[in-house]
């Protein structure tokens, strides 16, 4: 501790401490100027310089979920149907992706197979292919196999963009796992899927809660397949509030309201699954326990 | 694992049970539509008009493409783009990263509060910095003009629009980079510090000596995702730029989307998606195999 008592090192903390706050300041001031903005009338927006004291006004969080004012207005049904779509597609997809990345994630981490590098490069590069390069193919494939427009088709795109990272994610949380715990039930006459299923996976409960957030995250937000295959009835929240910045103008209160509305379910999953977080982002490559 | 013999073929029953419908999901989703996608970018063909048929065009689109200056120029922006972007993100979510895995009060709160913008969709988090950086009534400008600075016009002028874009990706992504930093620095053992503690060396002779080369493999996956991510990044200029001024921040997927959706040009389409998925695999590979290399050492 005596190198911390000497000047130049606690004036390299102020500093160091400056930075951190200078970086909150970066960091949340725009997502707290996206609350605020949720709040405010189409005039109070505009306003020059910018208020901070303001009447609120609800009509940007009155149209995403089709009550109040615009409770009958044609446009918010529209935004509330597609919330619908993002809620069933996302929890949806996140589950089957997650419980596939589960299962190949295990036999990763404990089989050596043929082709084992192979694979997992080929997983992971799904996860690096650029959305728009397979949309070409897919805007064809999609309306041929009548999948286009629809929930179903939306639920596979999920699926596909998540299952790599699953994969990988599981991997790291399966390898922190020691081998002993199913040398020991083999050794005892248990079967390896029983003490796949009765053990292990028990053990990394905290990491499929984390893998979930992620690929939550990922199909939640997801934006450039929804907007190419979808057109009209399974729109995502994402997709339409983009599309709903057309006749008028851009309709900035309902973009920030559906913006709040969009963060808060993925807020609190964060807030569940912190401590899992920081366990599973290593992706086992620090080969520690 | 020393396992006894008759147990080999239940390892074998699981490894192609727990297998086979991510393989067969994977090769569905992506082997079939890249085997479609090279085909068609040696064809002239619109989805359009699919009555007007296919017919062969060899190398015609790849020629096309790589004489065409406007896409050069793509592929120039998105280059900028990716080189400011990950420098910053880098070193913002390697500082920040640092900052948070000492234990403090109110830790689990702020670290929670700082990954807000990388929950946010891309497209909202486009169209909220358009907001605040308009010339006009955006509040950056009347924060600039607040300390004596001018307006800017951010996304009136190609350079501008560019560091913003940056910017806001920065502001997006950083907290991603700082996750994975304080995942990696808090895997470090706590005696290997108290070691370098007891030799007295600086907290600086620490961190670059210590810390950053003992988390290396993991900011490196944090370096590969970003970088990857980067160069295809398509949603954030639907909605933050329109791929404007002009076409001045139009990336390359931006141009792919543009040639097969906007003008339907399947053929010319398909075959910069080859480009471009050429040079995203490539990269990965490179790097992945470095990774490999570092895992060994």
């Amino acid at each position: 501790m005596s190198a911390s008592n000497t000047g130049s090192a606690r004036i390299t903390r102020w500093v160091l401490f400056g930075l951190l706050v200078l970086y909150t300041i970066y960091n949340l001031g725009p997502i707290l100027w996206l609350v605020i903005s949720s709040l405010k009338s189409r005039a109070d927006l505009f306003a020059m310089p910018p208020k901070l004291v303001f009447t609120p006004d609800f009509s940007g969080y009155q149209s995403v979920f089709g009550i109040g004012a615009a409770k009958d207005s044609a446009a918010s049904i529209g935004v509330f149907r597609s919330l619908i779509t993002s809620v069933l597609v996302s929890t949806i997809g996140t589950s089957v992706a997650v419980m596939l990345g589960t299962l190949a994630g295990y036999v990763c981490s404990r089989f050596d197979f043929r082709g084992k590098g192979d694979f997992m490069f080929f997983v992971l590069s799904t996860r690096m292919l650029p959305p728009v390069a397979v949309l070409v193919f897919y805007h064809m494939m999609f309306a041929q196999l009548g999948l286009a427009d629809t929930r179903i088709g939306l639920i596979l795109i999920a699926v596909f963009i998540n299952v790599g990272l699953a994969t990988w994610i599981m991997k790291g949380f399966f390898d922190g796992v020691p081998r002993e715990v199913e040398q020991i039930a083999i050794v005892n006459g248990y079967s390896r899927m029983y003490a796949f299923r009765k053990l292990v996976l028990p053990m990394v409960k905290g990491g499929i809660a984390a893998t979930a957030g992620f690929c939550f995250i990922f199909s939640w937000n997801e934006y450039a397949f929804a907007s190419i295959l979808t057109t009209t009835k399974a729109q995502t929240l994402p997709v339409k509030i983009s599309t709903a910045s057309g006749a008028t103008g851009i309709e900035w209160t309902q973009i920030c309201a559906a913006g709040v509305v969009l963060i808060v379910p993925v807020l609190i999953f964060f807030w569940l699954i912190r401590k899992h977080l920081l366990m599973g982002m290593t992706f086992g490559v620090l080969g520690r326990k | 694992m020393e396992q006894p013999l008759q147990k080999r073929s239940t390892g074998r029953l699981m490894i192609i049970g727990f297998l086979s419908p991510t393989i067969l999901l994977l090769l569905f989703m992506v082997a079939y539509p890249i085997i479609s996608l090279v085909y068609y970018s040696f064809h002239n063909f619109s989805a359009m008009r699919p009555a007007d048929g296919m017919t062969w065009a060899g190398l015609g689109n790849y020629e096309y493409l790589l004489t065409d200056r406007g896409i050069w120029q793509r592929f120039v922006f998105t280059g900028k783009f990716v080189f400011l972007c990950v420098t910053m993100q880098m070193i913002l979510g390697i500082f920040v990263g640092y900052q948070l895995q000492k234990t403090f009060k109110g830790r689990d709160f702020l670290f929670t509060a700082l990954m807000l913008p990388m929950m946010l969709s891309p497209v909202v988090a486009g169209f909220l910095w358009r907001y605040m950086l308009n010339a006009e009534w955006g509040v950056v400008n009347y924060l600039l003009t607040g300390i004596g600075l001018p307006k800017v016009e951010w996304l009136s002028q190609a350079t501008p629009a560019l560091w913003a874009a940056a910017v806001v990706d920065t502001w997006m992504w950083t907290p991603f980079i700082a996750l994975l930093a304080t995942a990696a620095f808090r895997g470090i053992p706590e005696t290997i510090y108290e070691a370098a503690e007891v030799d007295g060396a600086s907290p600086a002779y620490v961190f670059f000596r210590v810390t950053l080369p003992m988390s290396a493999p993991v900011l490196f996956i944090a370096l590969i995702l970003r970088l990857i991510d980067c160069f295809k990044q398509y949603d954030l200029f639907v909605a933050f730029t329109g791929g404007g001024p002009g076409s001045s921040t139009e990336t390359v997927s931006f141009a792919v989307a543009k040639t097969a959706f906007s003008y339907f040009y399947t053929g010319e389409a398909s075959a910069l998606a080859v480009i471009l998925l050429c040079i995203i695999m490539g990269l990965a590979m490179i790097l992945v195999r470095h990774l490999s290399k570092m895992g060994e050492r």
